[in-house]
């Protein structure tokens, strides 16, 4: 006896991931067809740039058809599965039910008898640090995770391998080859950096810079150094417009705004470039700011595409370990990127005397189809002006 | 520098006041000959003369309504209320036109009323009372409330500099029992909070005598780092500094002598509530005197004023948590 179909189909698309996205990649799928799913479960996990995101089903029902397979990158609002709503009935009566066969428990929060509840400060700095809360011991009244708990993990990691939070290069050495294959946003940057040296006709031009007056400020401030050479970089940008540009074959935009990328390391899972729309628009306090919310939020994996996109030049800031030059890859489709290393103390000659001074060497990359190296000294020349008449 | 009580901080910089500044003058009752119920004015007449330090009639409400005349008119006067208990017959004064005339009128009544207050010593219902919450609630009036010697000096002389009327809640039970260095001449002390003891588990924030509660609760705590915030002024209330400390400690205990509903503690636990939720790791806890009228028997008295034990307890209880 067969029963009769009343299924209606309902459609699982690929999400709009913020307004500037047009295509998403499927990573994996979670559910497979006959299986049940709830409405708000999560049925497959996709990607956008760097970005991961896991989709949750429209609705409850079977899965009936799956359409895109993994590692397909599809546009926004293609079907990627469709899902028969209850009342369908899809599998022959030959076959077991399937709608009965997958009773997985439900994700528990905590392991004992009731769910365990978090301070804000406590949620807050797991938040920070990625930390898992449910595996936390904690020493409060009825096992309760204080605050000291999760800090003395947090001291303990900051003493392992987990590096403090920090703006870092993109360029740092590959990591030594594990077996197995590469992450995925390994891969995806190795392509970035690989096809901008294909492409960019890259330069790299030094320049010395006495940090003496950043360094006051900064300390005044309490903030790093780097807010302010971004401030200078912006300043002489719009100096210097040519470089604050995209060149995509013969296509040469110059920008009025800067959108500032900013390399953000997130340790072993790669890096990533935030941008900081219209920082022409922001002092260093306010670029202190927003740096240190887009780092927290590029470790703590909550960045929309929208937050990686749009940037016309970029600042990598590698310079805690303590390394003086280097020669940054360019962020395509930009012309140019500004590397910041470490400000040493060195003996320098101030008026025909030797001087003690907090020095650094401002290394830009850029790309001979664009400019010449004339612009480019010029452009080092009117940030070491700025950096050394700070006030 | 020298020692001093912290009623004869308040006498010097009354008097050093007077010396500097002749605008500066007294009302109040029994301050003149009689040189004040608690002897702050002691002398003084012989030094500035009756027409400086006024006696008047037992009329709050009349030596308010004066000094807000005096003081529109440039003079810079200094009520003394009895009892702070008192100011409640000059409350239409002080609320409805001392604190709303620059508002109204554009102009300024640098009047300063000082209010001996608090319990702890036997004085029964009307004569123990802290009432700087009625002031807080009314727009236009600062209040401030000092727990050292140094800082009666410095904030008495702040008030009476200041363009605005200025509450000044000097505490009765500190008057002879708190002593420190007091620097000479005149001076100001800003107001904003102090921090009276650093520490970094949890947070005691206090203002007048209850500072001396909360740094003798602190000394015995099985080690625990308390910090205590002395907030010095509540109006206007130092918002970035008890934000720091419950930054910083993440656990608060918000301790005052006074009644508890409305009063100022409950306005700091609000704050902490609006701007520091994000930072705490406990409920923000109370220490008051429950809302009944302060008993005169003294064992009694003990039982509803906050003392040592419970902020310990209390402070106990939450580092616990």
């Amino acid at each position: 006896m067969s029963s009769s179909r009343t299924e209606t189909l309902v459609d699982v698309v690929m999400p709009q991931m913020g307004v500037s996205v047009s295509e998403g990649t499927l990573v994996e799928w979670k559910k497979g067809v006959g299986d049940h799913v709830e409405r708000d479960e999560v049925i497959c996990a996709i990607s956008t740039d760097k970005i991961d995101t896991d989709v949750e089903s429209p609705a409850s029902g079977t899965v009936v058809e799956i359409l895109v397979g993994v590692d397909e990158t599809v546009d926004v609002g293609t079907v990627m599965a469709r899902i028969g709503t209850e009342g369908a009935a899809p599998a022959p009566p030959s076959e077991p039910e399937p709608v009965a066969a997958a009773p997985s428990a439900p994700p528990d929060a905590g392991n004992g008898d009731r769910p365990r509840r978090y301070s804000p400060v406590v949620q807050r700095i797991a938040a920070e640090h990625g930390i898992d809360l449910s595996r936390v011991r904690g020493t409060g009244r009825g096992g309760r995770v204080r605050k000291q708990d999760v800090l003395a993990l947090v001291q303990d990691g900051a003493d392992g391998d987990e590096p403090p939070l920090h703006i870092e290069s993109p360029y740092r050495p590959e990591p030594s080859p594990a077996a197995g294959t590469l992450s995925r946003i390994r891969r995806q940057i190795g392509e970035h950096m690989k096809r901008s040296l294909d492409t960019a006709a890259t330069c790299t031009t030094w320049i010395e810079a006495d940090m003496s007056r950043v360094e006051e400020a900064r300390t005044r401030l309490g903030i790093t150094a780097l807010p302010i050479v971004a401030r200078c970089t912006i300043d002489a940008l719009r100096e210097f417009p040519s470089l604050n540009a995209w060149l995509e074959g013969d296509a040469y935009t110059v920008h009025d705004a800067v959108h500032l990328g900013i390399a953000v390391s997130l340790g072993e899972d790669g890096l990533i470039v935030p941008v900081v729309h219209d920082a022409q628009d922001l002092a260093p306090e306010g670029l202190a700011k927003r740096i240190r919310e887009l780092a927290r939020r590029a470790r703590a994996r909550e960045l929309t595409p929208d937050d990686v996109r749009g940037g016309t030049f970029t600042i990598t800031n590698p310079g805690q370990y303590g390394s003086i030059m280097a020669t940054p890859v360019i962020n395509q489709p930009q012309v140019a990127i500004l590397d910041l290393e470490a400000i040493v103390k060195r003996a320098v000659v101030v008026d025909d005397a030797i001087a003690i001074r907090p020095m650094t060497i401002l290394g830009l990359s850029w790309d001979h189809r664009a400019l010449d190296g004339a612009v480019a000294a010029q452009f080092l020349a009117a940030i070491k002006r700025r950096v050394e008449s700070w006030s | 520098m020298s020692t001093m009580t912290y009623l004869q901080a308040i006498s010097d910089g009354l008097r050093e006041e007077m010396r500097a500044d002749d605008r500066v003058f007294l009302m109040g009752e029994d301050i003149g000959v009689f040189g004040g119920a608690f002897k702050v004015t002691d002398g003084f007449i012989d030094e500035f003369g009756a027409d400086r330090v006024m006696d008047t009639p037992l009329a709050e409400s009349a030596i308010i309504g004066t000094a807000i005349g005096a003081g529109v008119v440039g003079l810079r006067p200094v009520c003394e209320m009895q009892f702070s208990d008192f100011i409640s017959c000059g409350f239409d004064q002080l609320v409805n036109v001392a604190g709303k005339t620059h508002y109204r009128f554009g102009l300024n009544v640098p009047i300063t009323v000082r209010l001996p207050s608090g319990g702890g010593f036997g004085g029964g219902p009307f004569h123990s009372q802290n009432p700087e919450a009625w002031f807080m609630h009314a727009p236009g009036l600062k209040v401030v409330a000092p727990s050292t010697a140094e800082d009666a000096k410095g904030l008495l002389i702040g008030a009476i500099r200041d363009p605005n009327p200025v509450l000044f809640f000097e505490h009765k039970h500190l008057y002879r029992r708190v002593k420190g260095e007091v620097p000479g001449g005149t001076y100001t002390t800003p107001f904003r909070a102090r921090v009276a003891l650093e520490g970094d588990d949890l947070a005691v924030i206090a203002y007048g005598a209850m500072v001396h509660t909360a740094l003798e609760a602190a000394e015995d705590l099985d080690g625990a780092s308390v910090r205590v915030l002395d907030l010095r002024s509540l109006v206007p209330l130092d918002e970035e500094a008890i934000l720091d400390s419950v930054r910083r400690c993440s656990k608060v205990v918000v301790l005052d002598e006074a009644n508890a509903t409305c009063a100022a503690g409950a306005q700091v636990a609000a704050l902490i509530a609006e701007r520091g939720f994000e930072d705490l790791d406990g409920p923000v806890v109370r220490v008051s005197t429950p809302d009944v009228p302060i008993p005169f028997s003294p064992p009694l008295e003990q039982a509803v004023l906050p003392s040592v034990d419970r902020v310990r307890e209390a402070c106990r209880e939450l580092l616990a948590y």
